[in-house]
């Protein structure tokens, strides 16, 4: 589905309550950008009336029995000119989410709009690096916590074990 | 029996005139009971308020330690076999002692909680009224009674709440007090309750001692929400390593707790329980020792506490 220049453009948020006002600001932005324009969306079931409510043409759903991988497919169907990320959940988990399904959307420009700021776009190779470096960071934090929770397993074995028998009935 | 009224103390000068009057109240109509107050390093003239106003009650002036430090020095210092804590924010009924008194004369009786209310009189929803646990995803979760009907009778509880509870000295002390493992604050109540069931002592839940809670009153004003959720967290986890000691539910709470980094990062969990892993790490050393002492103390099995503490069999 593409408007009358032919062109789609993706808005990726977690449309959050709160959130309205920076959907219609980044859909505003867009429609200036790319004048005609079909903008759709990726949301849930509970986000996705705010959505369209929003101003959003069309929503793709995830969840309800659709997976990621069904979502992506039909983004990359949509062939978007260019994809919007609103910055609201200050998670990297989130950002790293959005980012991945931008570029996997195979748009050509993403424009970023971090709260309270204005939009900066960025290509392809931008968003790719920008993907890598939150996943890395992402694996970093996982590792450091399986490796935290491993030496504590090890310290507090060992010494329960130099603490000699317990007293306490196996259960 | 003879009684020793600990209010403990932080820059809660105001909230003061109230509960020290209503614990003076309660020890006099109750005997010959003694009232202390034990103030944590006020920069308020707390002390003072009391020395001028209550002479009745003895005011202790502690170096800060924290909540667990402050009860401990009170109840070390305290000449009487039973002790009582309470929040400087817990305004106690008259009546509220005897109760408690009599439960700790059952056989092997460690601690009684008192019944939470709000002050308005209706049950508080988040306090601890007959508290249960279970082990669930690599920390305890403590569960607390919220229905009236549930409420009316003494019975066994996993831990008494801190703001509100008594029990005996000795007993106490042989546990060594709240443990400066979970410093600042929270759990404390909740380890030496668990400690307790695990040397086989009982605790148990009076719902005649009523007691009324401005619930975190004191909390909101001295610390963020944000940091009371970390501290909560990282001492949720230093419960789990000290006192989790079945090997099989030991080695699932650290891996579901291995696993908390990775979903922090995908899923975006709150609280942002990586910090607490980590604030929790920094004090491994202390965590080993107390779980050593735990593994050479316990009697109980840890399935065999919370069954006993729900009204079980051990």
């Amino acid at each position: 589905m593409t408007g009358k220049s032919g062109a789609s453009v993706l808005l990726l948020t977690f449309a959050r309550r709160g959130e309205e006002q920076a959907i219609r600001d980044a859909l505003a932005h867009m429609r200036s950008e790319i004048p005609d324009a079909d903008v759709f969306a990726v949301g849930t079931p509970v986000s996705a009336p705010l959505l369209q409510e929003a101003g959003v043409e069309s929503v793709i759903i995830y969840g309800a029995g659709r997976g990621a991988r069904a979502v992506v497919r039909e983004s990359r169907s949509r062939r978007p000119k260019a994809a919007a990320i609103i910055y609201w959940e200050p998670r990297l988990a989130g950002h790293l989410k959005l980012e991945a399904l931008a570029l996997l959307a195979g748009a050509r420009v993403t424009h970023r709009f971090p709260p309270g700021s204005d939009a900066r776009p960025v290509g392809r190779l931008g968003l790719m690096s920008s993907v890598a470096s939150k996943s890395a960071k992402s694996l970093l934090c996982a590792a450091a916590g399986a490796a935290l929770c491993g030496i504590a397993f090890a310290c507090l074995l060992v010494s329960q074990t130099l603490a000699g028998g317990s007293r306490a009935r196996r259960s | 029996m003879k009684a020793t009224v600990i209010i403990v103390n932080h820059n809660g000068r105001d909230l003061l005139a109230e509960s020290v009057p209503a614990a003076l109240a309660a020890a006099r109509a109750a005997g010959e009971h003694d009232v202390v107050v034990a103030d944590d390093a006020s920069s308020d003239d707390s002390v003072a308020f009391v020395q001028d106003n209550f002479p009745e009650a003895k005011a202790l002036a502690l170096p800060k330690g924290g909540f667990g430090a402050a009860c401990n020095t009170a109840v070390a210092a305290a000449e009487s076999e039973a002790a009582v804590i309470l929040n400087n924010d817990v305004v106690v009924t008259t009546d509220f002692l005897p109760p408690l008194l009599d439960d700790l004369g059952q056989p092997d009786v460690f601690a009684v909680g008192c019944k939470f209310l709000n002050p308005d009189g209706t049950l508080t929803d988040a306090l601890g009224n007959r508290t249960s646990g279970e082990w669930q995803g690599g920390l305890l979760h403590i569960r607390h009674e919220t229905r009236p009907e549930r409420l009316t009778e003494t019975c066994p509880q996993l831990y008494p709440n801190g703001g509100g509870m008594a029990f005996w000295r000795d007993k106490w002390l042989e546990l060594g007090g709240f443990d400066p493992l979970f410093r600042p604050l929270y759990w404390e109540d909740v380890d030496i309750g668990y400690r307790a069931w695990g040397r086989g002592w009982r605790v148990l839940f009076e719902p005649r001692s009523i007691v009324h809670h401005d619930q975190g009153s004191t909390m909101a004003r001295l610390h963020r929400p944000a940091h009371i959720e970390r501290m909560s967290a990282k001492n949720g986890i230093l419960f789990a390593w000290k006192n989790l000691l079945d090997g099989a539910r030991f080695r699932r709470a650290v891996a579901a707790q291995a696993r908390w980094a990775a979903d922090d990062v995908l899923i975006g969990g709150l609280p942002p329980r990586t910090a607490a892993l980590w604030w929790a790490f920094r004090q491994l050393g202390q965590a080993c020792r107390a779980r050593a002492r735990e593994r050479r103390e316990r009697i109980l099995s840890d399935d065999e506490i919370l069954s006993a503490s729900a009204g079980g069999s051990p």
